[in-house]
């Protein structure tokens, strides 16, 4: 790829004259931080969006494709972040769609192909049964179909687009091995990712990308984890926060088996019971769907509880609404573009959300009326305190980057200072400078004597914030494990429920039956 | 607000102009018809003030709908609120006889209750049996229309007359015209008033705005969205139904006639599209659209364009306007981003390949 250039309408240079070249054969990580230029490199090179300028060459050709469907009938094939699969159809439907072997009047002919995708299964030691639903298998072995559906379309060239992200340790192992087995077996594989540990484990070649240039490109021999993470950042980085030990007071949350049934009758949550203490970090690991998203639910007050009682600051608030409860919490939820911001609206009346029926200092004379001057002077305060770059507050949030926004959310939710704080998934997709303030903040929360309850998909996050660490697994809690006491994989196995579940936990469950 | 308003003059212009090219496609003098849309709205007092008088009902049914769109509930319910709104303020107009300084007020909130009513049954089948406020608003307007019309063509209708229409209303409830102002006008600007300070400074306003952009960000954030949905409804409601009731009160009339709603109503939501449910220009485009529909006589007396070229005018109003908002955003940062890329070329071209030489 040549001088790649990628303007996003109006002024974003997502890519800055970018060179790539990538051998026939070999593994080439791609990595950089969040906003990088990764994944727009690669969506111009499966042609996804085109290039403003610049040229991709294929085999010494020249190459411009229009739509993926193209660049995978030459060969180059992606497996995106979020998996494209239809769960209600089997693994081998899935495979085959969009490419079925259509006979005379359209009837689908399986007798050729079946045995073909099963071929396909064998000769990669993929390991997945065709005739079982996508709904019913794990992400680990969804994303085994997603590569299957490309070598049913002949790919040579793979792009891994973060892979590993919704995978537990022990299936990210699984899925190097299988990488480096398709690799030895021709194929060439890109492999995008800012976890500098799996780059340095899997890769021959690696290519550092920053702010939509490329900085660097080395072969991955002898390379240190500090040096790769400076080319990365621009800077030194520390790997973890520094805290002080926490020193837990009285008890500022506490859930007392908490049960939540979905509309399907499933049971989604059984038996959780957790407390938080002033002055502490508690962190729940848990692969995603595994009850985490159902807790935070029901600890906010958005969802009702089956059974069992929810008690914020000694006050019991099961049966509150969200805004009673959000006067002794705060509350910074996973997706700022979906519950954390009206994307249109000004940043103004997006930092005044929850302060304006609860904070008396916005108000105007009039106590159902809000003084815009007042929500100003309240905006700029934030803005000044949490280090928001911002151009003006009467701007839309959406002209703010990614980072900025995320310090939007946590200012305006750590402004209604209360003792309990949820975080949910904090700093995901943020980029490692905005992630070191956000922890930081929390961090500073923490000594400032609030209580924290932490729930995140990334370990490290995990690791360098939390005091205590709580596994969840199928709706329940199966062990409490102290950070500087664990390992990761030790976590792995019990949020795989490899590990049975800790003596404390199972005493629990004999008592809810 | 700025950057809005640069679009909609453009716009309005370019419809404007358009207009002028199909009126000389079609054989009639442009410019002259023109003069004759305005002078007719504008330029006397005689048509300024009908100008008024027909921009009462719209201002309300364009609240009514900025109020709903924006709080994301669908109500295109406005036709069966505005004529329900007036059949209310009849029977109490024609029931009751007070003297005019309690019976306009009353008749006021009659009328704003009467549409607050009818379009509180969809709020409360959506809130009970999640019915989608969409199609129980649409269907409740046939409703209206034929429970309206059963009222005038049988108990309520006037005997002396040979067709569907009411009695008029004790005097008491005719709202003052002074030297050909209709006082009904000052009704519907001080509803606006409230209306703005509502919608842009209180609580619920906020709340109302912010459901409307993401309901999902305001329920996170404490907003208790079934309540703000129902209050969003009920205003809404009202606001039609007093632009119905108003038609009774105010002009020279002052009974139900058949075909009354006629199409403020659908007029409503469309000015409420056009204005991007911002209260401002809902209120100015009401007052444009009045401007077109008075004119379109006068135009048809004086040059005898049809009257229904109105129609076209406001039909490439809202084309333009509405597709301009999106076009020209994308317009202009197309244009910026084509810039980026230029000054990004340029630049790497200055600086050599000094960069490059650093590479592993």
């Amino acid at each position: 790829m040549d001088s790649i250039i990628k303007v996003y309408p109006p002024d974003t240079l997502a890519l800055d004259d970018v060179d790539l070249a990538v051998e026939e054969g070999e593994i080439h990580s791609i990595i950089g931080e969040n906003g990088a230029g990764k994944s727009t490199l690669m969506k111009v090179l499966y042609g996804m969006t085109p290039p403003s300028g610049g040229e991709v060459h294929f085999r010494g050709r020249k190459v411009r494709f229009a739509t993926p469907r193209e660049a995978v009938a030459s060969g180059i094939g992606m497996v995106h972040q979020e998996f494209m699969l239809i769960p209600s159809y089997t693994v081998y439907e899935n495979v085959i769609l969009g490419a079925e072997p259509a006979g005379r009047f359209g009837t689908l002919r399986h007798a050729d192909t079946k045995p073909k995708v099963k071929e396909l299964v064998d000769t990669y030691g993929l390991n997945i049964d065709i005739d079982s639903r996508i709904g019913d298998i794990s992400v680990g072995a969804q994303q085994k179909v997603e590569i299957l559906k490309l070598l049913y379309r002949d790919v040579d060239v793979l792009i891994m687009d973060e892979p590993t992200a919704a995978l537990t340790p022990q299936e990210a192992g699984e899925l190097f091995a299988r990488l480096r087995g398709l690799n030895k077996a021709g194929k060439t594989i890109i492999f995008i990712s800012h976890k500098l540990d799996e780059v340095l484990e899997l890769s021959d070649r690696i290519t550092v990308m920053r702010k939509g240039r490329r900085v660097t490109t080395v072969d991955n021999r002898g390379l240190d984890k500090a040096e790769l993470a400076r080319a990365m950042v621009g800077r030194d980085v520390v790997f973890s926060v520094e805290k002080m030990p926490a020193s837990p007071g009285e008890i500022v949350f506490e859930a007392r088996a908490l049960k939540y049934v979905d509309e399907n009758w499933v049971t989604r949550l059984e038996d959780v019971s957790l407390d938080v203490k002033r002055g502490e970090i508690v962190g729940i690991a848990g692969v995603e769907g595994n009850g985490q998203y159902e807790l935070v639910q029901l600890v906010t007050g958005l969802l009702p509880a089956e059974s069992g009682q929810v008690f914020i600051g000694g006050h019991d608030v099961t049966g509150e609404d969200v805004m009673a409860r959000r006067k002794l919490m705060c509350y910074v939820p996973q997706d700022r573009k979906v519950s954390g911001s009206a994307q249109n609206m000004s940043l103004v009346d997006n930092a005044i959300m929850t302060h304006h029926r609860l904070n008396p200092q916005i108000e105007d004379r009039c106590e159902a009326l809000l003084s815009s001057g007042r929500c100003r002077a309240f905006t700029s305060r934030l803005v000044e305190d949490f280090g928001v770059l911002a151009p003006q507050l009467d701007a839309p949030i959406s002209s703010l980057s990614g980072g900025n926004q995320q310090k939007v959310v946590v200012g305006r939710e750590f402004m209604l200072d209360t003792d309990f704080i949820l975080l949910d998934q904090p700093t995901r997709g943020l980029d490692v400078g905005s992630i070191e303030y956000v922890q930081k903040e929390i961090v500073r929360r923490r000594d400032a004597g609030a209580g924290c309850l932490l729930i995140s998909a990334d370990l490290d996050e995990l690791f360098s914030l939390s005091d205590r660490i709580l596994v969840m697994s199928r709706g329940r809690i199966v062990a409490e494990l102290r950070p500087e006491a664990t390992t990761r994989e030790e976590i792995g196995e019990y949020m795989l429920g490899a590990k049975e579940p800790q003596e404390a936990w199972r005493v629990r469950e004999g008592i809810a039956k | 607000m700025k950057k809005q308003v640069l679009p909609a003059l453009i716009g309005i212009v370019v419809a404007l102009l358009a207009g002028l090219a199909i009126l000389w496609a079609q054989g009639y003098p442009p410019l002259q018809s023109y003069a004759a849309l305005f002078s007719y709205s504008l330029f006397s007092k005689f048509a300024f003030f009908s100008t008024l008088d027909k921009a009462t009902p719209l201002i309300l049914t364009g609240l009514s709908a900025a109020v709903g769109f924006g709080s994301n509930c669908v109500n295109l319910g406005q036709p069966g609120q505005f004529l329900i709104g007036a059949i209310a303020v009849t029977a109490f107009g024609i029931a009751v006889d007070l003297p005019a300084g309690l019976m306009i007020p009353l008749s006021i909130l009659v009328a704003l209750a009467a549409g607050a009513c009818w379009s509180g049954i969809a709020a409360g089948l959506r809130r009970r049996f999640k019915m989608d406020e969409f199609i129980t608003t649409l269907m409740l307007n046939f409703i209206a229309d034929y429970f309206t019309l059963y009222l005038i063509s049988g108990p309520m209708l006037d005997r002396r007359m040979y067709s569907p229409l009411t009695p008029m209303t004790n005097p008491g409830a005719w709202l003052p015209i002074w030297n050909g102002f209709g006082s009904a006008f000052l009704v519907a600007i001080a509803a606006f008033a409230v209306v703005s300070v509502l919608w842009n400074r209180s609580k619920i306003g906020y709340e109302w705005r912010a459901m409307g952009q993401n309901p999902i960000f305001s329920r996170t954030g404490g907003c208790r969205n079934d309540s703000a949905y129902l209050w969003a409804m009920l205003l809404s409601g009202a606001l039609a139904g007093l632009a119905g009731g108003l038609m009774i009160m105010g002009g020279m009339q002052h009974r139900f006639v058949k075909g009354i709603g006629a199409n403020y109503a659908w007029d409503g939501v469309m000015i409420a599209i056009v204005a991007n449910n911002n209260m401002v220009a809902t209120g100015l485009y009401a007052l444009f659209f009045s401007v077109l529909q008075t004119g379109a006589m006068g135009m048809e007396l004086e040059t005898s364009v049809p009257s229904e070229f109105s129609l076209v005018l406001q039909a490439i109003v809202v084309l333009f306007v509405v597709a301009s908002r999106e076009s020209t955003r994308m317009l202009i940062n197309n244009i910026a981003a084509e810039l980026r890329m230029r000054r990004a070329r340029g630049r790497d071209k200055g600086m050599g390949d000094g960069r490059h030489a650093s590479n592993g």
